[in-house]
C-alpha cells in the first residue's frame, strides 16, 4: 500500500521510461549563476468592443511583501510622435518584472517608429501584435519575465482589436483578457460577464434545449463599471493589487486615459 | 594585448551601456524581417540547463516562468484525403491559460501544421516554415511538397537541438506529386511519414479510439466523426486537454474547415443520443 | 523529448540530465531532502557594502540621507565612506549596496560629466538633469544584469527634472526602476518609509511640504534606523537639492541620541509582559 500511494504521489508514472537517478546534473560543471529576475506583482486587464479596445492595470509595484511605490503604470501608449507619444493608437500593458516590461515597451516603440520612418505610415495592430510576438521570441532562451497584451483598433472593421501573449511570444487575438498576480481572479469573473460562459436564457427548460447566451460586444459605460469591478473585487483578495487603477480607452481618435483610486491597504 | 590596451586607453564610460556596435546590430534587428534566428542567449555556459530551471514547470511546479502548453492533436490519411483535429487548451501549469487556441495553423491553402508543446515554439517556427514554403513557390513556380516542408522543419528544430525547444507537430497536406502526405516532426529532429498520428498528452486516449475504428477506405464523413470523437475522447480523460474541438478535412482541392466545437455539448450528445460514456453517471441538468 | 503523457514534451532526464534548481532563489526550489550545496561565492555578491538611503520630496526640491558606514559583513568596517554622490548641480546619487561597484558607477559619472562639459560647456548648456541621469543609470544597471555581471546597487536620484521640478527615482542591480514622493533602500524601506509615507502620503503633500520639514522627517528617520538597523551608524550624510542647487552635509551626527527606550523592550519588541 505505501507503494502504491508513493506512485500515485509521484508525478512520474511508475512505468514510465528509465529515468535517470536525480544525483550529478548530467556532469556539466554546475555554475552558479545570478538570478535575473524578480516579480513586481500587479495585474493588468484588456476588453475590445465593437468600437474601441480597454486596457486597465493597478498602479502598485511590489518586491516581496513591500509596495515599492503607489504609483508606477503598467500601461505604455506605443508609437504615435515623440517620447509623449502624441496621436499613438495602440497601448502594450505589461506585468511580471517591471524592468523587462519596460525594456520590451522600448523595443516595440522602437520597431513601430521605424515603421513608419520606411513605410511612411503607422503600423496596423495586426503586425504590431505579430512584431511583438517575434520579439518576444527572440529571447526564447533567456526570456522576458513579462506577460503582456496589447490593444489597438482592427484597422479593416473598425472595432476593438486586444492581443494576449505569453513570455515567449505565443499569442491570440481575444475579446478579454487577464493577466499577472490576480489573473486567477479576475479572468473566471471576465469569462463569465464577457464572454457569457455558463450563461443560459432563463426562460429555457434543461438538457438540450438549454440555450447558451450569445456574447455581444460591449458598450463602453458597462466595459468600464466590469473593469472596476474586477479591480475593486482583486484588491481585496491579492495582496500585490491596489493603489489605483489606471485605464486606456483606445477609439479612432485615440487614447483615453481614466484614474481611479483604489483602496491602499 | 590590444583587447587590453583598448580597455583601459578608454574612459570608464565607453564600457558600459551598449557601444556603437551593438546599438548598431540592435537596429539592423530592430529594422530587419522579424521572423529571425537571431536568438538573445543568457551568458552562462549551460544555457539549455538554466532555461530548463526557469521553465520546465512539470519538473518543479514552482518555476518563475510558466509557459503555455498545447496537448492533444491529430491527423490520419484515409481515401479522401486527410483528417486533422485538435482540441483548444493551452495550460501554463495548472492554470488553463486559454480554452480558445488555434492549434492548427494554416501553412498555406493546402498545407496545415499542427501545434503540441510549447505554444510559442510551434506559432513561431511553423510561421517560419511558411514563410520558408512560400519562398520555395517563389522561386520554383510550383507548390512544396509535403516531404520538403516537413523536412525543412526537422532540420531547422534539429539545429536547436538541445536548446529546450518542446513541440511535436504534424505536417499534412495534398500534393498533385504526393497525393495526400503526413509527417510526424518533434523537437528531437525525428521525421516520420505515417497514415496516423496522435500528438501530446492526451495522445494515448486518442490512440485509443482512433486505433480501434479506424479504416482506410471510411467515407468522409466516416473519417470526421472518428477525428472528432477521438479528440473528445482525449479531452474526457486528460485534464491538459479540452475546450473546443478543431476540425480539419484536406482534400485534393485544399483544405476544408469543418467547425471549432465546443466539448460540453458534444459529450452530452455522445451520451445522451448514442449511449457512449456510460461511465458517467451524472444527469444533464 | 519525454513522450510519456504525464511528462510529455518535456526533456527526459535520461538524456539531458536532471532539473538543475540551483539556477534558482532557495523560494523558487522545489522541496528536496537533499538541498543543493551552494559553494561560497565571492565574485557574485557584495563584500564591503552600505546600508539604507532615504530620500524626500518637498515643495521645490529634494533631501536625501545615508550614513557614512561601509560594513564587512557584520563588521564596521570603514566609518567615513560617503554614499552621496552630487552631479551636475541639479543632482544628487545616492548608493547602497556593494561599495567597490558605487565606486565604479562614481567614476563612471565622473567621466561622464567631464565628457558633457567638454561638448557643451559654459552656463547656458542644459546639462542632464536628475532624469537623465536616473535613465542612465538603470540603463547601465539593467544592461549589466542582463550580461549576468550584476553592479550590486540599489540607488536613489534625487534632483530637478527638465521643468525644475523635484525629481526622485529608484534603480536597483536588476535594473527596477520606480519613483514616489519618498524613497528608502534596504532595511530604511522597512523602517524609515511607513514613517516618511505618514508626511507625504502622495505628490500633493509632498508639493506643500517645506523644507525644514522635510529635513526634520529625514533626521528622524536616520535616528529610528540607527537604533534598528544593525548595520547603520550615527553619522551620516545629508543633501538638499533644489534650484540653488545641491547643499551637501557629510559630517552630521545624530542628535538626541538615548537609549533610555532599550530597557523597556523585551523580546523583539512587540512583547509587552
Amino acid at each position: 500500500m505505501a507503494a502504491l500511494s508513493h506512485h500515485h504521489l509521484s508525478s512520474t508514472a511508475p512505468f514510465a521510461f528509465q529515468q535517470a537517478p536525480p544525483q550529478n546534473h548530467s556532469g556539466e560543471p554546475t555554475q552558479h549563476a545570478f538570478y535575473p529576475y524578480t516579480d513586481n506583482g500587479g495585474s493588468t486587464l484588456g476588453i475590445s468592443g465593437k468600437t474601441f479596445t480597454v486596457i486597465a492595470g493597478d498602479t502598485r509595484s511590489t518586491s516581496g511583501y513591500n509596495i515599492n511605490t503607489r504609483y508606477a503604470p503598467k500601461l505604455y501608449p506605443i508609437g504615435g510622435q515623440g517620447p509623449t507619444h502624441k496621436g499613438s493608437k495602440i497601448v502594450l500593458s505589461v506585468v511580471g518584472f517591471a524592468a523587462d516590461g519596460r525594456a520590451l515597451q522600448e523595443r516595440l516603440d522602437t520597431v513601430v517608429k521605424m515603421y513608419r520612418y520606411q513605410h511612411g505610415c503607422e503600423i496596423s495592430v495586426k503586425a504590431c501584435a505579430q512584431r511583438l510576438s517575434h520579439i518576444l521570441y527572440n529571447k526564447r532562451f533567456f526570456p522576458y519575465y513579462v506577460q503582456a497584451i496589447l490593444g489597438g483598433i482592427d484597422e479593416e472593421t473598425g472595432e476593438g482589436a486586444l492581443y494576449s501573449y505569453d513570455p515567449v511570444g505565443s499569442y491570440e487575438r481575444e475579446y478579454c483578457r487577464a493577466a499577472g498576480a490576480a489573473a486567477s481572479l479576475i479572468m473566471p469573473f471576465l469569462d463569465n460577464q464577457v464572454n457569457l460562459k455558463n450563461q443560459y436564457e432563463p426562460a429555457a427548460v434543461s438538457g438540450f434545449d438549454k440555450k447558451q447566451l450569445v456574447p455581444q460586444p460591449l458598450e463602453r459605460p458597462q466595459v468600464e463599471e466590469l473593469v472596476r469591478d474586477a479591480f475593486t473585487s482583486a484588491v481585496e483578495r491579492h495582496i500585490e493589487v491596489g493603489d489605483g487603477l489606471q485605464m486606456m480607452f483606445i477609439t479612432k481618435e485615440g487614447i483615453e486615459e481614466v484614474y481611479f483610486p483604489l483602496k491602499k491597504d | 594585448m590590444n583587447a587590453l590596451v583598448s580597455r583601459y586607453s578608454q574612459p570608464a564610460y565607453q564600457h558600459e551601456g551598449h557601444s556603437d556596435n551593438d546599438t548598431q546590430k540592435q537596429l539592423a534587428l530592430d529594422v530587419a524581417p522579424s521572423l529571425s534566428l537571431n536568438f538573445a542567449l543568457p551568458p552562462i555556459a549551460s544555457t539549455a540547463s538554466w532555461l530548463r530551471a526557469m521553465t520546465d514547470d512539470h519538473a518543479n511546479p514552482n518555476v518563475p516562468i510558466k509557459l503555455a502548453h498545447g496537448t492533444t492533436t491529430l491527423a490520419f490519411r484515409f481515401k479522401g484525403g486527410i483528417i486533422v483535429a485538435t482540441d483548444s487548451r493551452a495550460t501554463a501549469g495548472n492554470w488553463i491559460a486559454s480554452q480558445t487556441v488555434k492549434k492548427v495553423i494554416e501553412i498555406n491553402s493546402c498545407l496545415l501544421g499542427t501545434m503540441a508543446g510549447g505554444a510559442a515554439d510551434c506559432q513561431y517556427w511553423l510561421a517560419y516554415l511558411g514563410m520558408q514554403c512560400r519562398l520555395h513557390e517563389l522561386r520554383h513556380k510550383r507548390r512544396i511538397s509535403v516531404a520538403a516542408a516537413s523536412k525543412i522543419l526537422a532540420n531547422l528544430v534539429y539545429s536547436y537541438k538541445g536548446m529546450g525547444l518542446s513541440m511535436g507537430t504534424m505536417c499534412a497536406g495534398v500534393t498533385p506529386m504526393e497525393g495526400p502526405a503526413l509527417y510526424y516532426v518533434d523537437n528531437d529532429g525525428t521525421r516520420l511519414a505515417g497514415n496516423l498520428f496522435c500528438v501530446g498528452s492526451g495522445q494515448t486516449f486518442a490512440y485509443g479510439v482512433l486505433d480501434a475504428e479506424y479504416k482506410y477506405d471510411m467515407e468522409e464523413d466516416e473519417a470526421l466523426e472518428l477525428g472528432r470523437r477521438s479528440i473528445l475522447a482525449a479531452t474526457h480523460r486528460d485534464a491538459y486537454s479540452g475546450g473546443f474541438v478543431n476540425l480539419y478535412h484536406i482534400k485534393e482541392e485544399g483544405w476544408v474547415r469543418h467547425g471549432f466545437n465546443d466539448t460540453n455539448p458534444l459529450f452530452w450528445k455522445y451520451k445522451l443520443e448514442k449511449g457512449e460514456f456510460s461511465n458517467v453517471t451524472s444527469q444533464l441538468v | 523529448m519525454n513522450h510519456d503523457p504525464v511528462a510529455w514534451g518535456r526533456p527526459r532526464d535520461d538524456i539531458y540530465g536532471s532539473y538543475n534548481p540551483s539556477y534558482l532563489p532557495p523560494t523558487r526550489q522545489p522541496y528536496s531532502s537533499h538541498p543543493p550545496s551552494h559553494p561560497t561565492t565571492h565574485t557574485q555578491s557584495p563584500v564591503v557594502t552600505g546600508t539604507s538611503v532615504l530620500a524626500l520630496k518637498f515643495s521645490t526640491g529634494v533631501v536625501i540621507a545615508a550614513d557614512n558606514l561601509a560594513s564587512y559583513g557584520s563588521l564596521a568596517r570603514f566609518t567615513d565612506v560617503k554614499r552621496l554622490r552630487p552631479f551636475n548641480r541639479n543632482a544628487i546619487v545616492g548608493f547602497g549596496g556593494d561599495v567597490s561597484d558605487m565606486q565604479y558607477i562614481d567614476r563612471l559619472l565622473l567621466s561622464l560629466v567631464v565628457q558633457e562639459n567638454y561638448a557643451g560647456g559654459g552656463e547656458s548648456v542644459t546639462l542632464m538633469n536628475a532624469r537623465n541621469l536616473h535613465t542612465y543609470l538603470s540603463k547601465v544597471l539593467y544592461k549589466r544584469r542582463t550580461d549576468f555581471n550584476p553592479l550590486w546597487n540599489a540607488l536613489l536620484v534625487g534632483g530637478l527634472d527638465e521643468h525644475q521640478k523635484p525629481f526622485l527615482a529608484y534603480a536597483d542591480l536588476l535594473g527596477t526602476t520606480y519613483s514616489a514622493p519618498s524613497l528608502a533602500t534596504g532595511f530604511g524601506a522597512h523602517l524609515a518609509q511607513p514613517i516618511m509615507r505618514k508626511v507625504v502620503p502622495d505628490e500633493a503633500a509632498a508639493a506643500k511640504l517645506s523644507k525644514e520639514e522635510a529635513v526634520k522627517t529625514i533626521r528622524e528617520c536616520m535616528k529610528v534606523l540607527f537604533y534598528r538597523d544593525a548595520r547603520s551608524m550615527n553619522e551620516y550624510s545629508l543633501a538638499v537639492v533644489d534650484v540653488r542647487g545641491v547643499e551637501l552635509k557629510e559630517d552630521n551626527k545624530l542628535e538626541a541620541e538615548s537609549w533610555a527606550f532599550a530597557d523597556q523592550i523585551k523580546g523583539y519588541g512587540t512583547q509587552t509582559v
